[in-house]
């Protein structure tokens, strides 16, 4: 069970995840394994609980309040487990499947691209981060003057359903929408910071084409490192690297003029 | 260098085996370059707006389907029996996005004059090779190799292919110059 060392995620620091691993594991005997190396790191970690992602369970039963079902712990009375009480209930955040230390995570990725990416941090569709930075990017090119939010999204959820396909064909292991956009998504950071920039000065000219140079290979450059990373492409990078500078070029070409 | 296409079979075969099978990453990387280039142009003098993007995009892609259809049915008329599915066509109608793509960077960097020296070898380039690849798929075994042999179904097969190649710089021509005002 060495997987289990290596998803060290914290997922939310509250004393219900503990409670309810351990009324699941007392329910349900049946993985005597999967208790006990739970209770283990329970034990190593009282102040949180050592909580594994939803892909790695064997026996969804003995959890609850993961993040795909926010249903009951397994021995309540009813079925319905969140009509039940109201103390049983998991967090609203945990339960939306928003959990800020991995868009923290996410975004320090992006924001390094030199840093070499662990290829599990994507195995979980998370499209929040992704949104306010769509948002954020409206935002800005607000602020200067464009009111460019259709643009943005029509743009993304073409680039999107690209990059889906694209993808799919060059690699052994396919991915899913939510993969692509959510990296796709993540990697549009440094775009926002393009158009403040805009804000401010006039990027017409050289040093703002310069700029926007810059930007657009930091995009691509990050959003091409998760992707090999997750996928296991190597050798491809520049590959991948450059539809995604294409399409990180067309919200420059937005921004600039 | 050998160019030709190995792996002569049947069954088309993925470019991880043959390096010189048509994929179609070029052209569709080089067709979004030329819309993302045109979209520069634009901006450049002052005539850039999103819509006029999307403007571009399809006209560029109206025009390509254009010709594979028109390739495809002058195919159908002359009753040549090839292996060219329509993927292939539309592999090698986007080459020619190569050649525009320089043509315009050049032309940005250069003025029209570097425009127009660019253009004129891509067009002489994408010329030879259509002729070349053409001819290995279109032509009879012997004509291939180099030996002239008279007969009108191998005349209309080099008239047909002698067609196709010198289409391709006539669209060259017209999908960039009015970006280049």
């Amino acid at each position: 069970m060495s997987s289990f060392e290596q998803f060290h995620i914290d997922f939310y620091q509250s004393n219900y995840t503990i409670e309810d691993q351990e009324e699941g594991c007392n329910s349900y005997g049946s993985d005597k394994n999967l208790c006990e190396s739970r209770k283990r790191q329970a034990e190593e970690q009282p102040a949180g609980g050592a909580f594994v992602p939803s892909d790695m369970l064997l026996s969804p039963q003995s959890y609850s309040g993961s993040i795909l079902q926010p249903a009951c712990s397994p021995d309540a009375p009813s079925q319905l487990g969140y009509v039940d009480g109201f103390d049983e209930e998991p967090p609203l955040l945990e339960e939306l499947g928003i959990n800020f230390e991995h868009i923290w995570q996410k975004t320090l990725t992006v924001l390094n691209p030199m840093k070499p990416a662990d290829g599990s941090i994507m195995n979980e569709t998370d499209l929040t981060g992704p949104m306010v930075f769509c948002l954020a990017l409206g935002a800005t090119l607000l602020m200067a003057g464009k009111v460019h939010f259709g643009y943005v999204y029509g743009m993304s959820a073409i680039g999107c359903l690209a990059m889906h396909a694209l993808l799919n064909l060059m690699s052994v292991s396919g991915v899913s929408h939510g993969c692509v956009a959510s990296v796709l998504g993540y990697c549009l950071l440094p775009m926002v910071i393009l158009s403040s920039a805009a804000v401010l000065f006039s990027l017409q000219g050289t040093p703002g084409t310069v700029l926007a140079l810059f930007i657009i290979g930091w995009c691509s450059l990050s959003a091409s490192k998760i992707f090999t990373s997750a996928l296991a492409m190597e050798g491809q990078q520049l590959l991948i690297a450059y539809p995604c500078a294409l399409l990180y070029g067309l919200f420059a070409l937005l921004t600039v003029f | 260098q050998d160019w030709q296409v190995r792996y002569q079979q049947d069954t088309p075969v993925a470019p991880r085996f043959d390096v010189n099978a048509p994929d179609l990453y070029i052209p569709a990387m080089a067709f979004l370059t030329y819309i993302l280039l045109a979209g520069l142009a634009l901006g450049t003098q002052n005539r850039f707006s999103p819509d006029s993007l999307g403007l571009v995009a399809s006209s560029a892609l109206a025009w390509l389907l254009l010709e594979v259809l028109s390739v495809l049915l002058s195919l159908y008329l002359v009753t040549v029996s090839t292996d060219l599915t329509p993927i292939d066509l539309v592999a090698f109608a986007g080459y020619k996005y190569v050649g525009m793509i320089v043509g315009l960077v050049a032309g940005l960097l250069l003025g029209r004059v570097g425009y127009y020296v660019a253009l004129t070898w891509c067009c002489l380039s994408i010329f030879v090779f259509m002729i070349r690849t053409l001819r290995l798929k279109l032509l009879s075994e012997a004509a291939a190799e180099g030996v002239l042999v008279r007969g009108a179904k191998n005349q209309l097969r080099m008239y047909l292919t002698m067609a196709i190649a010198a289409a391709q710089p006539l669209f060259m021509y017209w999908l960039t110059f009015h970006l280049l005002r």
